[in-house]
């Protein structure tokens, strides 16, 4: 109540002050209310839309900060929530939007406003992203969309139940001969895989917490939880995946996105909080990935963007010791690339940092590769609790006579760090976005020439350039008609005649702090004007006076 | 008696609208294989316009309700209803649970005729239900749904604006081909405004073309020590937009038939790829309709030309998508097709003709796993009924001269062409080529729908052939069920069991207490495999074509059982024991 009053007579909008002070993630209204809140008192350089609504009825945001016309600069597309359990991919886009809009009161951040237009898409997965404030919590990706993830003919007949009535979803291990893991001897409070190569034997089967509904023999392979967004793109999609859904870029908030961003040609860059992380290493340039019609990897020269970007971000992030990914098929970051042919650029934001052995309570180094034991450690010297719950026996109808226990680690505390920590992620990122905005592609016309070749005519030669450090297009783009070239337009008058070059004509990409030079003849005298543009590099006009 | 009854109520009826007609029934002898007094006259040497085809859809409605319904599968780009018939016996059996057989033309606009085609289909099937006991057993069993045209923007503007006969192909989405920014600034141009888009000839001494002496129509290429007349300057039209090409930019200019959800690729890579499979709100509505019909097993979409009964895979890539068993049942149907069609050849896609992502016969096989063919409709070995190989070179030419009386044929003349010069224009018009004369459209539409229906007869009927019962003592019963397909094609076929797309069939006892339930894998060595859960409802993976699936359920107590099946694309059978 204080918190309120004084916010309220500094004038301070509301919403900030809130969001700065929370002290857990957003639910899909308070998420809501910061979005709209953000536009309200920032009319003049946010506009927001709902470009659809999910299966579940929830509202797919687009934020588009920028100044002026902000169709016609370079853009970058920020995208989060592309897995509904990464709370945190949705509060870094958010809290990106109101991070940069707060700082347009410095002089640095208004001129890149007047130069960039950032649009961001804060939540793609507001139907999963809400079950972690659910009376039965646990980690979601699927959409709201009723779905026979496992093709027997019934929906949603398995899902997950709240065995030892905690409140969320965690593990069930059952003590068994057949059992493939046992006790992690490095932390007991963790399964590994056993390793019958090295002799040894396993003890637990392992399953997620609830019962085997439909009798199959697999347990919450078919609860509530539909298709997911990061599952359902057109790259390298998965067919008759669970969650990956009939066909690709079946969903709503799929195709609502695909249809915003083909319409935005001035995006030359994604960003996306999710799993696959290119930024803290980037994509290596292999001959095999694009030596088939299927191209599977990055075009030599994107490569090179990606590693000049990535070592931005580790700059801006001061991030280290990220764990390899992987991208899955069917997501939205590779699908940015490959099928939109913009740079994409994706990291999950935060990762368990690499904790160091406590050698007072005489910890030694951890060998064994697992997540949890290291996760545990960190969270012990961070003074977190409540991430892990013992194993506790109960009485489970399925095993009828066997030792079973639920407990085990919060999924969702691998990969969303608690929200205290999320403030200074969120500063780090919005650092990193506005320097990857000052690497944007932005053509000038320079070195303009002109020469008398005779009588009543003039040869113009003049170079165009990109003053930026990122390509005007992507390799990949070159080949798609989703992304415009650079055309350039002699703009003559009836009494003008361009006898040599051409009028009007489209240029390939242009790589960072690359130029073309272009020349014309032209008969006749007077003015006339020469433009250069396309909508992810700007355009320049220039006046010429005919010799 | 009951027939001669029905017939004369039929020609009462019908009394009134053929008044106006001089040929009244009484005037007229039957045609083997054709309706002779349809409700709804039809003309099929002739070609139909939206509004045409709407009408025809709804008048086959209004005069056949219990056997043609008609409703929209969605919107076009351009706000037309996208009209798909429903066609079979309604009083006899649930339409939805029979096994169904889908047909569509016109994908492509300019190729226009797959529309006749299978409007044809439909007209025939509700003409010829009342004579043809043949089309009554069919209907009876098989579910139709028919889909004149699903490319209705752009029909009409093949039809109604000045066209080549490959143009526009795509849907009127615009879209900018040349990347400059504008859409569809440079498009073709009707420059003599004579309604035709044909070609233009420029004089030119150098040039390497000729008058055919046979036919100076005919533009020949000289031989390379030779000197030629005219230079080719391509199709009708003019630099538009200044950037020193001709016609790049005109309608439309994607391909709808590279939008569909099975291994789409993007345009760089499948030229002619729109947004994301299913972008095209068209196609959006075709694939939002077959998912609600499960029953769909088998399918048709017709395009044109070059006679070629094709199935997939469209990309080499999916090769392995087509597995020896599917062929099996591909290579039935398609080699039947080639006696019945003569001219047409049956292919495969990616070898024969050319690669494509994308296509609609790769979403209906890989992604729902129904058995579909596309015919390329019309062949240049109905000219004269021999191989085009064995046709000479000037034979369409040939053709036109002597059996269309150069109706076919746009004279070349003069015109001052802004850019050219002086150039000449001609050449053939946009509907011969690729697209059927008048007089041969009926009899390959007749052909191409006999395949179709031998295509659709060749869907899964099943039936509960023999249950038997054996006492085994203690007030226990066992019950053997075989259930049979008598038909070419599977429940399901390999690609719909690889990814598990449909459910499995069900094999169901009702009329005691089931206690156990198995799927019998060799009955004469009594091996089985036992369901634990629900067995009384026995899922079954697959009945196979023209092959039998033996259940066997352990009951207590006595009573009559019955024995169910219930399959999507095989439908229902049921039988008391």
């Amino acid at each position: 109540m204080t918190l309120k009053f004084n916010l309220f007579t500094l004038g301070i909008g509301i919403c900030m002050g809130s969001s700065a002070l929370a002290q857990d993630y957003s639910t899909y209204s308070q998420f809501n209310q910061r979005v709209t809140s953000l536009a309200a008192a920032n009319s003049s350089m946010v506009n927001i839309q709902s470009l659809t609504k999910t299966t579940g009825g929830k509202d797919i945001w687009m934020i588009t900060i920028g100044t002026g016309n902000t169709g016609q600069k370079p853009g970058i597309a920020i995208v989060g929530g592309v897995e509904g359990s990464h709370l945190l991919g949705a509060e870094l886009a958010l809290g990106f939007a109101e991070k940069l809009v707060k700082g347009a009161a410095t002089d640095s951040i208004r001129a890149l406003l007047a130069k960039t237009t950032f649009y961001v898409f804060p939540n793609m997965s507001p139907d999963a992203g809400e079950q972690y404030f659910a009376k039965l919590r646990y980690a979601r990706n699927g959409n709201a969309r009723s779905t026979d993830d496992d093709r027997d003919g019934k929906v949603n007949e398995d899902g997950f139940e709240d065995l030892d009535g905690d409140g969320r979803i965690t593990w069930m291990r059952v003590e068994d001969p057949t059992g493939k893991y046992r006790v992690n001897p490095e932390d007991p409070r963790s399964l590994v895989l056993a390793n019958p190569a090295k002799g040894e034997t396993g003890k637990y089967l392992l399953f997620s917490e609830g019962i085997d509904n439909d009798k199959d023999g697999q347990f919450n392979e078919d609860g509530e939880g539909g298709i997911q967004f990061n599952k359902n793109m057109s790259f390298n999609y998965p067919n008759f995946q669970p969650g990956a859904g009939e066909f690709a870029v079946s969903e709503n908030e799929n195709r609502a996105l695909l249809d915003r961003l083909f319409e935005l040609s001035n995006v030359f860059a994604v960003v996306t909080f999710g799993p696959n992380n290119n930024l803290s290493a980037p994509v290596v340039f292999s001959p095999a990935g694009i030596s088939k019609r299927i191209i599977t990897g990055y075009f030599e020269p994107d490569t090179k963007i990606n590693a000049l970007v990535s070592d931005v971000y580790n700059k801006q992030t001061g991030s280290r010791d990220a764990p390899k990914t992987s991208p899955g098929g069917g997501d939205f970051s590779q699908w940015a690339y490959f099928h939109y042919g913009r740079f994409s650029f994706s990291t999950p934001g935060w990762w368990v940092p690499k904790s160091k052995p406590d050698t007072t309570a005489k910890e030694k180094p951890l060998l064994i590769e697992d997540a949890v034991p290291n996760y545990l450690r960190w969270a012990k010297s961070q003074g977190i609790t409540g991430t892990y719950k013992e194993w506790t026996k109960i009485n489970h109808p399925d095993f009828p006579g066997k030792v079973v226990e639920v407990g085990g680690i919060d999924p969702f505390a691998l990969i969303n760090p608690p929200y205290k920590l999320v403030d200074g992620l969120v500063t780090k990122h919005t650092g990193f976005l506005v320097a990857l905005a000052k690497m944007a592609p932005q053509l000038d016309i320079v070195n303009i020439e002109t020469e008398k070749a005779g009588d009543n005519l003039t040869r113009i030669t003049l170079t165009v350039m990109n003053k930026g450090a990122i390509a005007s297009q992507t390799k990949v783009g070159e080949r798609s008609y989703w992304v415009k070239k650079i055309a350039v337009k002699v703009i003559t008058t009836n009494s003008q005649n361009v006898v040599s070059g051409r009028k009007n004509q489209v240029l390939d990409a242009i790589e960072g702090y690359g130029n073309q030079t272009l020349s014309w003849l032209v008969q006749g005298s007077g003015n006339l004007s020469i433009e250069a543009g396309s909508p992810t590099t700007g355009s320049k006009k220039i006046e010429i006076t005919l010799k | 008696m009951k027939n001669f009854f029905i017939k004369l109520t039929f020609t009462l009826l019908l009394a009134g609208s053929y008044a106006a007609y001089a040929q009244l029934p009484e005037n007229i002898l039957k045609a083997s294989g054709s309706p002779a007094n349809p409700k709804v006259p039809m003309a099929w040497n002739r070609y139909y316009d939206y509004t045409a085809i709407t009408d025809v859809c709804k008048k086959l409605a209004a005069a056949y309700p219990n056997l043609v319904k008609v409703e929209s599968m969605g919107k076009s780009f351009t706000g037309k209803e996208m009209w798909v018939m429903t066609i079979t016996d309604f009083k006899t059996g649930d339409a939805s649970r029979k096994p169904a057989m889908y047909i569509d033309g016109n994908i492509h606009s300019n190729e226009i005729q797959g529309s006749e085609f299978a409007l044809y289909t439909a007209w025939y099937l509700a003409e010829s239900f009342a004579d043809t006991k043949f089309i009554r057993e069919l209907l009876a069993d098989k579910t139709f749904y028919i889909a004149p045209t699903i490319n209705p923007d752009a029909r009409d503007n093949f039809i109604h604006n000045p066209n080549t006969a490959s143009s526009p192909r795509s849907g009127l989405i615009p879209i900018d081909n040349d990347r400059d920014g504008a859409t569809n600034e440079d498009g073709f141009d009707d420059l003599d405004g004579d309604g035709n888009i044909v070609s233009m000839r420029r004089k030119n001494p150098n040039g390497r073309y000729r008058a055919d002496p046979k036919d100076p129509r005919r533009m020949i290429v000289v031989g390379p020590d030779e000197k030629g007349e005219y230079e080719l300057l391509g199709s009708e039209g003019i630099d538009n937009d200044g950037d020193g090409f001709v016609n790049e930019d005109g309608e439309g200019a994607y391909d709808p038939n590279r939008d569909w959800a099975w291994n789409w690729q993007p345009n760089y890579i499948q030229n002619g790829a729109y947004k994301y499979p299913f972008s095209l709100p068209e196609n959006r509505g075709i694939a939002d309709f077959v998912m609600k019909h499960p029953n769909i097993a088998a399918g048709q979409s017709y395009h044109n030309n070059g006679g070629m009964i094709l199935r997939g895979p469209g990309a080499e890539e999916d090769l392995n998508t087509y597995n020896a068993q599917d062929v099996q049942v591909y290579d039935a149907l398609g080699k039947m097709g080639e006696d019945l069609i003569p001219g047409y050849r049956y292919l495969v896609v990616y070898k024969d003709l050319y690669s494509v992502f994308g296509g609609e016969l790769d979403w209906f096989y890989g992604g729902r796993g129904i058995y579909t063919f596309s015919n390329e409709l019309w062949t240049s070995f109905s000219l004269f009924n021999k191989p085009g190989a064995d046709n000479s070179p000037d034979a369409s030419y040939f053709f036109d001269r002597y059996l269309l009386f150069k109706d076919a044929f746009v004279d070349w003349k003069p015109y001052k062409h802004p850019q050219y010069g002086d150039i000449e224009i001609g050449g053939f018009k946009k509907n011969y080529g690729r697209m059927h004369p008048g007089f041969l459209l009926e009899s390959d539409a007749h052909r191409n729908m006999a395949f179709t229906l031998y295509h659709a007869f060749h869907t899964p009927k099943l039936s509960v052939d023999e249950i038997s019962e054996k006492n085994l003592g203690g007030g226990l019963r066992e019950i053997t069920a075989v259930i049979a397909n008598s038909r070419l094609m599977p429940t399901h076929s390999s690609q719909d069991l690889k990814y598990r797309i449909e459910v499995p069939d069900i094999v169901s006892l009702s009329g005691a207490k089931v206690v156990a339930g198995m799927v019998v894998t060799n009955r004469d060595m009594g091996i089985t495999a036992e369901q634990k859960v629900d067995p009384a409802n026995l899922s079954v993976a697959n009945i196979p074509g023209n092959g039998t699936v033996t259940v066997r359920w352990i009951v207590q107590g006595s009573g009559a059982v019955t024995v169910s099946v219930d399959s999507k694309k095989g439908g229902q059978a049921v039988r008391k024991g």
